[in-house]
């Protein structure tokens, strides 16, 4: 008992040190540090638990689309053989009554060229029928004309003949027409050159006065003719003042 | 030139410059005096109360400045002015004309050696009328009061015409 107390006296010594020692400052120190250690585990237990998360989400994301991509293949696959089936029928029945119909028009249009050939034989018949005819009929027309016209080339070659001999006169009769013409011509022209040349003669003064008046111009000014103009006018000077006195 | 002198000199003593070639010139000095005339009379009856008010001298042209000078003349009293205005027109109808006609457009300076001519050798107040007929060729066509005298080449050629003719049968013959 003693030895217990003893123990227990210690113990209730050391439960005193202890709570001496684990006073409110070190246990707000521990709280504290616990406080820290807590949040830094859940720190990085959240990352943690982000990055695993995230992993997940990309492993769902992959497989939901592995999945639809399978089952939407499933699906254009059956649709397509469905709507494969569809056209084919609807094309098949279609197919089979443009052949019908094509077979109906081909059975008019034979029938129609038919009875257009029978048609073209008979007016065959008929034209050569005509032609005949008309042979005939037109072998004895040349004939008539045949005989018309060889009385009317007789008639022309007579005529030639008779149109021949009178342009031969005639031809004579120019040639001799022309010999006095030449002749009465050639004396006219004779007789104009000679009054050409009078006029130009009697016209001299005129033209030569053109000429210079042409050729001078206004090259020849007043001060170039002064001199000789005041020199007339010396040679007049006593008839010009004559005439101012007057 | 005072009023007096006025009297005494009229349009037959007037020397008339050389730049004054035709009646038109003439015309226009009367009339230029005319405009001086109305002009310093306008300023003497504005100025009638102020003697010492300075006179503005008038423009003239050449012509009447040589004029004047030649004549000796003075425009500075009315009468003056007035008898000027009235020798100057008589001038103007009694100076002697003698139309010239060129063949081409006459220059001053031509025209002015022929007045000088003129006025030495026929009369010392003749003017010039003055013509332009290209068909002259070269030379004057003059005419007078009483006369007309065909200087021209024109002239001449005709004057020649026989001979040239006989030259060009001379020609043809040979």
């Amino acid at each position: 008992m003693g030895i217990f107390k003893h123990k227990q006296a210690s113990s209730d010594d050391e439960n005193a040190e202890i709570e001496q020692f684990f006073d409110e400052n070190f246990r707000e120190e521990l709280r504290n540090h616990g406080r820290w250690y807590f949040e830094k585990i859940i720190k990085e237990n959240s990352v943690l638990f982000k990055e695993d998360l995230k992993a997940t989400i990309d492993g769902v994301a992959i497989d939901l689309k592995e999945r639809t991509e399978s089952q939407l293949d499933e699906v254009i696959v059956q649709i397509n053989s469905e709507l494969k089936e569809s056209v084919t029928k609807q094309l098949e029945g279609q197919f089979t009554e443009y052949s019908k119909s094509a077979k109906e028009a081909q059975d008019k249009a034979l029938e129609s060229l038919t009875t257009s050939a029978e048609g073209l034989e008979q007016q065959h018949k008929d034209l050569a029928t005509t032609i005949q005819k008309s042979i005939a009929n037109q072998s004895l027309m040349l004939e008539s004309l045949f005989q018309e016209n060889m009385t009317k080339i007789a008639a022309v070659k007579e005529a030639n003949e008779a149109a021949l001999q009178s342009l031969n006169r005639s031809i004579s009769e120019l040639e001799e027409q022309n010999k006095h013409l030449s002749e009465a011509l050639e004396t006219k022209i004779a007789k104009q050159e000679e009054s050409m040349i009078q006029a130009f003669e009697s016209n001299m003064a005129q033209v030569v006065e053109h000429y210079l008046l042409g050729a001078l111009g206004d090259a020849y000014d007043l001060k170039t003719q002064l001199p000789s103009i005041i020199k007339q006018m010396e040679a007049n000077k006593d008839a010009i003042a004559e005439d101012m006195k007057l | 030139m005072n009023y007096t002198e006025v009297k005494t000199v009229t349009f037959a003593d007037f020397k008339l410059p050389e730049s004054v070639i035709s009646k038109l010139d003439i015309s226009h000095m009367a009339s230029e005096v005319e405009r001086i005339d109305n002009e310093m009379t306008a300023f003497d009856v504005r100025n009638k109360d102020n003697p010492d008010a300075q006179k503005v001298q008038p423009t003239m042209s050449q012509n009447l400045t040589d004029f004047i000078a030649q004549n000796n003349l003075s425009l500075d009293d009315g009468r003056n002015r007035t008898e000027l205005i009235k020798e100057l027109r008589l001038l103007n109808d009694k100076v002697p004309v003698i139309h010239m006609t060129f063949s081409v457009e006459a220059d001053p300076e031509s025209l002015q050696q022929l007045s000088r001519w003129l006025r030495e050798s026929v009369h010392p107040q003749s003017v010039i009328s003055v013509g332009l007929q290209p068909s002259l060729i070269a030379g004057v066509y003059l005419r007078t009061p009483n006369h007309v005298r065909d200087l021209s080449l024109r002239a001449m050629i005709a004057g020649k015409h026989d001979a040239l003719v006989a030259e060009l049968d001379t020609l043809r013959v040979s």
